[in-house]
C-alpha cells in the first residue's frame, strides 16, 4: 500500500464515529516509498473485501466500522496478492 | 411454525433466530405495555452440557414505531456477556441457589440502551443499566432447586419499568408436523386430498423452551411524544412493534482460542413482527433477503401477501371445501390491512355499525405487530375473550397486538381461508369451514405465568421425558 493511501486508510479506520466511512483516493497516488505505521493505525483484525473485481472499491472491516477505500491501483495489488503474486 | 427456523439462513444460525413477538395491555397494571421477543427455538431442556444462551455476538433488538414512517423510533438495545468463573467443564459444579452462586460457571449479564430517533438523523441514546443478571437454565431440582424464585430474582426493575432476559418454555403452539406435511390439519384430515382418519392436533412446540428477552414499560414511553391519550381513534396510541437480531459484518475465526469474533458494523440478520409473515407468505427465494430488510420497505412484498400462495393451496388440498375462495381473484386488501398497514376505523364495528377499533398506522406498508395502547385489556372470564382475538369478536387479541394466549395459527387460517374478507368487500361469502379452520392444538406447556414476564418457567432438563417419533405411516 503506498504512503498516502495508506495514511488516509489510518485516519478513516481511526475516526471510528461513523459506521461507514468513505476514503476516496486520486488516481496516481502510489509511491515507492514503504509505509510507514500511523498512530491511528488499526490494531486488530482487519478483513477486506473486494466485491467486484473490476471495480475500485475495497471494503475494510475493523472493529465496528466499515471503511471504503476507492483506490484502483490498490485492489489490484490486492487481486495480485490473492492469486500469488 | 410463527417464525421458528423460517428461513434458510436464520436455521443455521439458531441464537439469532427470532422466533416469536407478543405485544399486548398488562392485564392489572394500567398503562403498562409488555412486550416479549423471543429468541433460539426448540430447546431441549436437557440440552447439556453447554445449554443455551444468548449469544455474545449478537445484537438483539425490540423496535417501536409511532409515526406513520413504519421506522424504529424507539429502541431497546439488548447486548449480553458471558462469563466463566472457574475451570471446570461443567456448567455448574454445585447447586446453584442464587444468581452470584459461584458453583455456577457461566453466567450472563445484559445492558439495556433504549434509543429514540430525534428528528431525521439524530438519535438519543440512554442507558438504562448494565449487568442486569440473566438466571441460569433449569437444568433440574439438584442443579437450580427453587427455580421459580432463582429466575424471579433475575427479574430488573427500574422505576417504573421491568426487564428480564432469560430462558422461558416456549408459549407458541402449532402442530407442525401435520402442517409441513402437504398441508395437513388433523382435525380436517377426512377432508384432506390424501385423507386420513381425523385426529386432535398434536403441539410439536410442547416441552422445549425458548429464550425471551421481555419489557413492561409505561406507554408513555413509546407513543410519540410521550402523552398518550385516552382515545382508540387516535392514531398516536397505536404502535408498531418488531423484533431483530444483527451480527457484525463478518465472522473471523481465531486459531489462538477456537473460537470466532466479529468485524465490522452490525447486519441484521432476523426480524419478526406479525407472527407467520415470513414463514408462510415470503417465498423461499425471498426469505433470508427479507430478515436483513426494514418493515418500511416491505411493499417489496405486498404482492405475496395480497395473493398469498397459501390461499391456492387450500382448495387443492381441501378438495370442494373451499369453492368461493378458489374463486376469489381480487388482491386480499383483508390480509394486507391485517399485516401491512393496520385496520382502518370503520372497519370493526359493534352490531349497531359503531366503529370500535383501529390499528391504521398509514399508507406506508410495513409488516409491524399493531398494538392500539388505549384499547383496554379484554377480561379473559368476560364473554368478550377469544383466543381468535379481532376475528372472534375480541378486539384486545391479535391483530391489535399479540397476547400469549391468542391462537395465531387458528386466525391466520381462517383470514387466508377468507374469514375476514368481508371486511372489506361485503359482497363475499366465506366458505363454511373457513371460520371453523384449526390445526387442534393448544399451549401444552406449564401455566402461563400472571405477572410479568408472564411466559412459563422453563421446562427442566432431568424433568424432561423425550417424545415419541416413529417412521412407520400411521394409516398402514
Amino acid at each position: 500500500m503506498s504512503e498516502t493511501s495508506r495514511r488516509n486508510f489510518m485516519a478513516a479506520a481511526g475516526a471510528g464515529a461513523a459506521a461507514t466511512t468513505a476514503v476516496a483516493l486520486s488516481a496516481g497516488s502510489a509511491q515507492a516509498k514503504p509505509a510507514m505505521p500511523s498512530r491511528k493505525g488499526a490494531k486488530e483484525s482487519v478483513v477486506a473485501l473486494i466485491d467486484d473485481h473490476r471495480g475500485d472499491t475495497l471494503r475494510l472491516l475493523v472493529g465496528e466500522d466499515e471503511v471504503i477505500v476507492r483506490d484502483r491501483d490498490l485492489v489490484t495489488r490486492i487481486l495480485n496478492a490473492a492469486g500469488g503474486k | 411454525m410463527s417464525s421458528h427456523r423460517e428461513a434458510p439462513e436464520i436455521s443455521k444460525d439458531p441464537a439469532a433466530d427470532s422466533t416469536d413477538v407478543y405485544a399486548f395491555m398488562h392485564p392489572t397494571e394500567d398503562d403498562q405495555v409488555v412486550i416479549i421477543a423471543n429468541f433460539y427455538p426448540l430447546q431441549q431442556p436437557n440440552g447439556g452440557p453447554n445449554f443455551y444462551e444468548f449469544a455474545d455476538d449478537v445484537v438483539y433488538e425490540i423496535n417501536i414505531s409511532n409515526t406513520n414512517k413504519c421506522q424504529p423510533d424507539v429502541t431497546y438495545r439488548f447486548n449480553f456477556r458471558t462469563e466463566i468463573r472457574n475451570p471446570s467443564f461443567l456448567y455448574n459444579t454445585g447447586q446453584i441457589t442464587s444468581l452470584d452462586a459461584p458453583e455456577w460457571n457461566r453466567p450472563q449479564t445484559y445492558n439495556v440502551v433504549r434509543l429514540e430517533k430525534m428528528g431525521r438523523r439524530n438519535e438519543k441514546a440512554v442507558q438504562i443499566g448494565g449487568r442486569f443478571p440473566v438466571p441460569p437454565v433449569n437444568v433440574g431440582p439438584r442443579s437450580t432447586p427453587n427455580y421459580e424464585d432463582l429466575a424471579n430474582s433475575a427479574i430488573t426493575t427500574v422505576g417504573p419499568r421491568k426487564f428480564f432476559a432469560g430462558q422461558r418454555t416456549d408459549a407458541f403452539f402449532v402442530d407442525l408436523g401435520s402442517i409441513f406435511d402437504l398441508g395437513a390439519l388433523r382435525p380436517f384430515n377426512g377432508a384432506h386430498l390424501l385423507p386420513m382418519a381425523a385426529m386432535d392436533g398434536i403441539n410439536s412446540v410442547q416441552s422445549y423452551n425458548c429464550h425471551t428477552i421481555a419489557i413492561q414499560v409505561p406507554r408513555s414511553d413509546l407513543v410519540k411524544g410521550g402523552n398518550p391519550t385516552a382515545s382508540f381513534k387516535d392514531r398516536k396510541n397505536t404502535i408498531g412493534v418488531w423484533a431483530t437480531a444483527s451480527r457484525r459484518n463478518a465472522r473471523i475465526f481465531e486459531d489462538k482460542t477456537g473460537t470466532y469474533k466479529g468485524a465490522g458494523p452490525k447486519k441484521q440478520v432476523s426480524r419478526l413482527g406479525n407472527p407467520l409473515f415470513n414463514e408462510v407468505l415470503v417465498p423461499m427465494t425471498q426469505k433470508d433477503k427479507w430478515n436483513t430488510t426494514e418493515p418500511k420497505n416491505d411493499s417489496d412484498y405486498a404482492d405475496t401477501v395480497l395473493q398469498p400462495e397459501l390461499q391456492t393451496l387450500l382448495p387443492f388440498l381441501y378438495p370442494g371445501v373451499f369453492p368461493n375462495l378458489e374463486a376469489y381473484d381480487k388482491p386480499r386488501a383483508d390480509l394486507a390491512a391485517i399485516l401491512l398497514t393496520g385496520i382502518p376505523g370503520g372497519v370493526v364495528t359493534d352490531g349497531e355499525g359503531k366503529s370500535i377499533f383501529q390499528n391504521y398506522t398509514g399508507p406506508v406498508q410495513a409488516d409491524m405487530l399493531r398494538l392500539n395502547t388505549a384499547i383496554p385489556p379484554t377480561d379473559p372470564e368476560s364473554d368478550s375473550y377469544s383466543i381468535y382475538g379481532v376475528v372472534g369478536g375480541d378486539i384486545g387479541g391479535f391483530p391489535n397486538g399479540r397476547r400469549l394466549e391468542d391462537d395465531v395459527v387458528g386466525i391466520s387460517l381462517r383470514a387466508v381461508a377468507g374469514a375476514t374478507i368481508p371486511l372489506v368487500d361485503p359482497d363475499y361469502t366465506p366458505d363454511e369451514t373457513a371460520a371453523q379452520l384449526r390445526d387442534g392444538t393448544s399451549y401444552t406447556g406449564d401455566p402461563l405465568l400472571t405477572e410479568f414476564p408472564f411466559l412459563a418457567h422453563p421446562g427442566g432438563g432431568y424433568q424432561t421425558v423425550p417424545g415419541t417419533s416413529t417412521f412407520e405411516d400411521p394409516a398402514s
